[in-house]
């Protein structure tokens, strides 16, 4: 994925110039071609997404009525409102704890897998993957029935062990923590994967040199492992954050933003204000305040990427 | 020699408890990855008056029952609803891989002007959530008269698959040695020969790969569907399976489970059988090097 | 009257091209000739019932009346789970296009009245006929002194107290039975039926490990009930011109302290607990009272039948300023850009009659609550069981000296509507009762939302 990304990012390299004229005649036929090749999915991008993300700017300056300019109103209101800080806290909140855990698990995975023979292997990581193939707001309705107060499965089990019944989605903070255990359940197998395929991308060489060398398995993961993987972790962690920090499907069908909103996050916030309660400019504005936090996380990412990416070059 | 060995001895003791280490981690991992799928299953098999009995073990069934798989198949509406999904993903597959195997291909083998900014727009377009546009696109699609419509669905899902397929191609494309296409071009093929004949072969596990992911993806679409669909006999499976399902104030659980279930069967058979292609285009980029 | 209605549809000049274009259509032939067509056709999206089997009454009605009058009538039944039937109202109000008639509930007929059709003439003959509806139906379907949707049968509920008569006997002392016999007359101890003893007796059932089963989310039951507390006790957070009325509202506070009391007898994952979760409780015998329509007793008479058995419904408890019970009322609207507003008006008309209705509150085990207070004494409620009679004071009875409550009310709609879905009045509770904030504190947080409400217009 690495090498793919830098080739979105730097140029694409066409075939070698240098030719003669006839060459350059066709050089300029090529870009024509090529451009009507890439109309399509220039219309894609600047009909359905640019266009509407402009739009959602238009919107979010108007009144809820919809029939008088407002300027900043609905971000001054939004600015003002405590349950508004209380959704970018616990978006934030949702997206790194997640991502944290997903990574952390992701990647002990991929190397538990990693180290059993390789014929056993696709066995363990078909099933390792489910989680992730089932559309994910269906599995969340199994998750939200083993959550139910009254029929918890889960405290079922608990109570086994003699632990006490837990208000799975009542109580703020176990509400949070069963909503990012879902997200970890669903999203730590595409973590596995990617991990597991940049394990298998580096050198078996290296780890016989290291082991001869005396190396301990943790110089070995430290000065090895980690940082052939960095890439590919970063660029994980980067998509992860992005979609995670934009869920939208488990919140809504977990919690619906309760206990008091305290679990609502950006996208169903957006939803509840912008769609359910009729205030289509004031729900664009709650998921414009989207873009800033993710343009710094891409930011970050891409600028490290990019530097190891010359570095290694 | 004797160091060779220690070490050879020390390496092998260290292998076994990794391996014993990784296989009860593997384990673990696998029973609690599995547990809500399976507990759907358990429940899709139980009466409605087993289920609502808080005496025994809510993990075992003790009267099986198919009842809801019955019920659930009988319902026209939700054999409506696998049809508008079955519609709406295949549509979206075709439009998404003309549209990205044609500007892969393109941004990969052709330079033109605007290029690089565009393989840069492409990646940045994947930065933007489906959950940012909904509103905008509520407005958009409500405009063009095609809410509640499985239409309109197909309008705006590219948006999903679009960037990333045309991200896995030109990762595949440009993995392709150029002395093909330099070759080829002398022979003197054109364009569109050189992507028939040569890319689109060679390319094959990445096209099937990107098709995989936008079947995954059109099939799993939530946020648009929810906001845009809200008659019954437009919906797709997800939000048909989540808002007409789950019915009354008290709910069908076997229903929803059955229902949940087969749902997800299309995508986990699809997985089951092409998953290699599916994680190879996954991690394109990181298995080239 | 029809030719009228019909020429507004045009009057809107935003109205999408498609859209005008039939509508220019349908005003050009006259509304008896459209009716008087076979090729009428009638597209209705009511609300799907909660009550098993419930939705059978509206679909034979349909097509009893599309006989008779020659059409067809399409029905769709549209879920409120998930607030599926808020987003179909917003997407169609939207798009202008969609059903004829749609169901909206409790305040979505205010919020989308400049898109309704002006229903006077049917409620005026319907009035006539039957008497006066309930006054919270009129405060919700009457904007701006017109009509602008027709109070419904189908799916308009009342949330009285479902209580289980064996475990409130036993933990409470409470023969509730014997206090609200399946008759026209209040039984003894009726009149100590208030927030005090209530307070007491879901102390004594939460200790016996059988908790009261009430909501405290952001779903309506939930609203509803804190709503009608706070009625019986006349606090309002907002008056009808839109004043906030929380600081030094003694009123309030006493309503705020009484229902923090109860929230702290629940169970404590009552704060997430949606439109279901409180029947679950029931069914599964954990819970010795709810709060709800009949639904809950028939799943649970057909899926526990001992428990149904043990269920009575009797009129929620009274507060210092009389009686009030939690009523979620559904509307029948015409959308103004519908090109069968005459026959969608005649549908209707017959929809609401005293026979139809009582078609609609038999087929849903007296779940449906006629808007016409004339209409309380259909003998479904005398006849429901097992155990007979459980039902028997669902609806209203005279003796009940009870009167409906809709929750933020008498604010204006258009705020009411806002803090109603925002479930205001629940989270002002848990913020005492589970985050452990002072009263003026979470008194201070409610005044600064009705202020951003106010603001946003």
């Amino acid at each position: 994925m690495p090498d793919s990304m830098t080739a979105a990012v730097s140029a694409p390299r066409g075939p070698e110039s240098g030719a003669g004229g006839g060459l350059r005649r066709l050089a300029r036929r090529r870009s024509t071609i090529a451009f009507l090749m890439t109309l399509p999915l220039i219309c894609v991008i600047v009909g359905l997404v640019a266009y509407p993300a402009v739009y959602a700017v238009y919107l979010s300056t108007l009144n809820r009525r919809m029939d008088e300019f407002a300027g900043l109103l609905q971000f001054e209101i939004l600015v003002d409102n405590e349950t508004f800080w209380l959704v970018v806290w616990q978006s934030c909140l949702f997206a790194i704890s997640a991502v944290l855990a997903k990574a952390l698990i992701g990647f002990w995975l991929a190397h538990m897998l990693h180290h059993i023979p390789t014929k056993g292997q696709r066995k363990w990581r078909g099933m390792l993957l489910i989680p992730w193939v089932i559309p994910p707001a269906l599995s969340t309705l199994g998750w939200w029935w083993m959550y139910d107060p009254t029929y918890s499965s889960l405290n079922w089990i608990l109570a086994i062990f003699a632990v006490p019944a837990v208000p799975w989605l009542g109580e703020p903070w176990w509400a949070r923590i069963s909503v990012i255990l879902v997200n970890v359940w669903y999203g730590a197998p595409f973590f596995m994967i990617m991990y597991l395929a940049a394990l298998k991308s580096v050198p078996e060489q290296l780890y016989e040199a290291a082991a001869i060398d005396g190396a301990t398995s943790w110089q070995r993961l430290r000065h090895i492992t980690l940082p052939m993987m960095q890439n590919i972790i970063s660029i994980t962690v980067l998509f992860s954050l992005i979609v995670t920090f934009a869920n939208y499907d488990i919140v809504r069908v977990l919690t619906n933003g309760g206990p008091r909103d305290l679990t609502h996050v950006f996208a169903t916030y957006a939803f509840q204000v912008g769609i359910l309660s009729g205030n289509i400019p004031r729900g664009a504005a709650v998921s414009l305040f989207m873009l800033p936090a993710l343009a710094v996380f891409a930011y970050f990412i891409l600028r490290g990427v990019n530097r190891r990416n010359r570095e290694m070059a | 020699m004797n160091l060779a060995a220690n070490i050879h001895g020390s390496l092998r003791a260290e292998r076994r408890w990794a391996l014993i280490i990784a296989y009860v981690s593997l384990c673990a991992a696998v029973v609690i990855f599995l547990l809500p799928p399976v507990y759907m299953l358990i429940t899709s098999l139980k009466t409605n008056a087993e289920m609502s009995n808080l005496q025994g073990n809510p993990w075992l069934v003790r009267s099986p029952t198919l009842e809801h798989y019955g019920t659930i198949l009988g319902n026209p509406l939700f054999l409506t609803f696998f049809w508008n999904s079955i519609k709406v993903t295949v549509l979206t597959v075709i439009v998404t891989m003309v549209i990205s195997v044609l500007a892969a291909f393109a941004l990969a083998r052709m330079r033109f002007w605007g290029s690089q900014a565009l393989a840069t727009g492409v990646f940045l377009t994947y930065l933007v959530p489906d959950t940012l546009l909904f509103i905008p696109l509520y407005q958009i699609v409500g405009g063009l008269g095609l809410l509640n419509s499985t239409w309109g669905l197909v309008l705006v899902y590219p948006t999903l698959t679009v960037p990333f397929c045309t991200w896995i191609m030109i990762g595949y494309f440009a993995s392709i040695p150029k002395e093909l296409d330099e070759a080829a071009l002398i022979d003197g093929a054109t364009w569109s020969q050189m992507l028939l004949k040569i890319f689109i072969p060679v390319a094959l596990p990445g096209i099937i790969a990107a098709t995989i992911f936008a079947f995954t993806v059109s099939w799993a679409a939530f946020v648009y569907p929810t906001a845009f669909i809200t008659t019954p006999d437009q919906m797709p499976l997800t939000i048909g399976v989540v808002s007409t399902l789950v019915r009354g104030d008290t709910f069908a659980w076997g229903q929803i489970m059955a229902g949940a279930l087969l749902a997800a069967l299309p995508p986990v058979v699809v997985y089951a059988f092409l998953m290699d292609y599916y994680i190879a285009g996954l991690t394109a980029g990181a298995t080239k090097g | 009257m029809s030719e009228n209605v019909n020429a507004t549809s045009c009057n809107d000049v935003s109205l999408p091209r498609r859209a005008a274009l039939l509508g220019g259509a349908a005003t050009a032939l006259t509304a008896p000739a459209v009716f008087g067509q076979p090729t009428t056709n009638i597209r209705c999206g009511f609300w799907d019932h909660w009550v098993p089997a419930g939705n059978d009454a509206l679909r034979r009605l349909c097509a009893q009346w599309g006989e008779r009058n020659r059409a067809t009538v399409g029905v769709d039944f549209i879920t409120s789970v998930g607030n599926q039937n808020l987003l179909t109202i917003a997407a169609q109000a939207q798009s202008r296009s969609g059903h004829d008639i749609l169901s909206f509930p409790a305040w979505e007929p205010a919020v989308h009245a400049r898109m309704l059709v002006n229903v006077d003439d049917v409620m005026g003959r319907l009035t006539a006929k039957y008497g006066a509806v309930t006054p919270a139906a009129e405060y919700l379907g009457k904007q701006d002194g017109r009509w602008v949707a027709i109070p419904a049968v189908s799916g308009t509920q009342m949330k009285p107290a479902c209580v289980r008569i064996d475990l409130m006997q036993q933990h409470a002392g409470i023969d509730i039975r014997a206090m609200w016999p399946a008759e026209n007359r209040a039984g003894p101890g009726a009149d100590t039926w208030n927030w005090e003893t209530f307070a007491v007796a879901a102390e004594k059932c939460n200790r016996a490990g059988f908790a009261f089963g009430l909501p405290m989310g952001s779903f309506t039951d939930a609203v509803d009930w804190v709503g009608a507390l706070f009625a019986s006790y006349g606090a309002n957070v907002m008056d009808e011109r839109g004043g906030i009325t929380v600081r030094g509202n003694a009123k309030l506070r006493a309503a705020v302290e009484m229902c923090v009391r109860i929230a702290r007898q629940l169970p404590n994952d009552v704060w997430a607990w949606d439109d279901a979760s409180n029947n679950r409780a029931l069914i599964s015998g954990r819970s010795a009272l709810v709060f709800n329509p009949p639904s809950a007793w028939v799943s649970a008479r057909r899926d526990q039948p001992a428990v149904g058995a043990q269920c009575w419904t009797v009129p929620v408890p009274s507060g210092p300023e009389g009686r009030f019970v939690g009523y979620l009322p559904y509307f029948w609207g015409i959308w103004n850009f519908s090109r069968v507003q005459g026959p969608a008006k005649e549908l209707l008309e017959f929809l609401s009659d005293r026979a139809s209705a009582e078609v609609q509150t038999n087929t849903s085990a007296g779940y449906d609550i006629p808007p016409f207070l004339s209409m309380n004494d259909f003998p479904v409620w005398a006849n429901e069981g097992p155990p007979v009679g459980t039902v028997f004071n669902y609806p209203i009875k005279a003796h009940h000296n009870a009167r409906t409550s809709v929750a933020f009310a008498p604010a204006p709609p258009a705020m009411a509507v806002q803090a109603y879905n925002q479930a205001l009045n629940t989270k002002l509770i848990a913020r005492i009762a589970q985050a452990n904030e002072t009263v003026d504190q979470a008194l201070g947080w409610l005044e600064r939302e009705l202020n951003t409400i106010r603001r946003g217009g």
